[in-house]
């Protein structure tokens, strides 16, 4: 950490360097002890400084102002996307909801077709009931028992 | 044995915060981007090995927090150890999908951040040692890992640790000692094959 980064970080963060939040905190820290009481605290403690290396190896650079932008962009989309569609439904047990009530529906639906597919008219059902044969296409009776012809049942 | 280190962050700054953020004040939001970002992202990067990612899992943090600091309560923990709890799991959860995607053949393997060779990233000697102690960083099994970073980057003590990985207080206790045993061990392998290499 340099001075420079050192007093941009107190006026974001205040007097107090014990009161920043990590990883700061342990930057200022260092920092203002000062690298030969840093270096005599860390051959003291070497689990304290080890800790210190890795933070330093660990650290990346970033733009905490372009995050927050890219949060609250995130935040603002999210509330667009919700007044079109209830949260519920983009919710994983929503989403299980929705396909059980579409599965229930496209199953009534299937059941309801064939059912009225298979309806016989009234003409059938009594040829049946007469000993008939129905043909493949429904509706045509092949061999009419009973009044099939006019003149055969005049002829009884 | 390890020290239980000492937490200096006054955790009422951060509870404001929050309190604001669910009352809907988006610049107590921003305000604690500003505070926890550098943070969260310099952990989230080094457990993920992924910068891009880091900062996808830093934004769906922040995002959650937006959404759920109605539900943090100051009297069972800091506002710290919540955002790094959240910001594990959700690592946790890119990493299951990273996982996925390798397994189906969508995603390659890749470790943007740890895959910079430690010769070829510095010319300094200081630099070098950095880098292998990254390299080192993401070597170590995930867990190991994780305890290390929120010791290192979060500040966070033993205690706060296990509530953030959802363990004992000893079982975080032996995943740090075990991380960083590991590391040192790296470090010192890694030096002696230079030494060997050079003489």
């Amino acid at each position: 950490m340099t001075r420079d980064e050192f007093e941009r970080n107190r006026r974001r963060f205040g007097d107090d360097v014990n009161a920043w939040p990590a990883p700061f905190r342990q930057e200022a820290l260092a920092f203002m002890a000062g690298v030969t009481a840093t270096e005599r605290a860390l051959q003291d403690d070497p689990d304290r400084a080890l800790d210190r290396l890795v933070l330093e190896a660990a650290l990346t650079d970033g733009d905490d102002q372009a995050l927050a932008r890219k949060v609250l962009a995130r935040i603002d989309a999210g509330r667009a996307q919700s007044s079109f569609l209830p949260g519920f439904f983009l919710a994983p047990a929503g989403l299980a909801a929705c396909a059980a009530a579409a599965l229930l529906a496209v199953t009534v639906a299937g059941y309801q077709v064939a059912r009225l597919q298979d309806d016989l008219p009234d003409s059938e059902l009594l040829a049946l009931a007469s000993g008939a044969r129905l043909s493949d296409e429904p509706g045509i009776v092949d061999e009419p028992g009973i009044a099939a012809d006019p003149i055969e049942e005049d002829s009884l | 044995m390890v020290p239980v280190a000492v937490q200096h962050e006054k955790p009422r700054e951060d509870d404001e915060l929050l309190a604001r953020v669910a009352a809907g004040n988006q610049s107590a939001l921003s305000e604690l981007i500003a505070r926890h970002g550098r943070g969260l992202r310099t952990f989230a990067a080094r457990y993920l090995g992924n910068e891009g990612d880091a900062e996808d899992v830093v934004q769906e943090v922040f995002v959650t927090v937006w959404k759920q600091a109605v539900r943090f309560d100051s009297a069972r923990g800091r506002a710290s150890t919540w955002l790094y709890r959240i910001t594990a799991n959700r690592c946790i959860d890119q990493r299951r999908r990273q996982a996925l995607r390798t397994f189906m053949g969508l995603d390659d393997i890749s470790d943007e951040v740890a895959s910079r060779e430690p010769d070829a990233e510095a010319a300094t000697a200081a630099r070098q040692e950095l880098a292998i102690v990254r390299d080192g960083l993401s070597r170590l099994p995930e867990r190991q890992r994780m305890a290390v970073l929120l010791r290192a980057v979060g500040d966070l003590d033993i205690a706060a640790i296990a509530e953030v990985m959802g363990g004992s207080v000893g079982s975080a206790e032996q995943l740090l000692v075990r991380g960083r045993r590991a590391l040192r061990d790296h470090l010192a392998m890694t030096a002696e094959g230079r030494e060997r290499k050079s003489s």
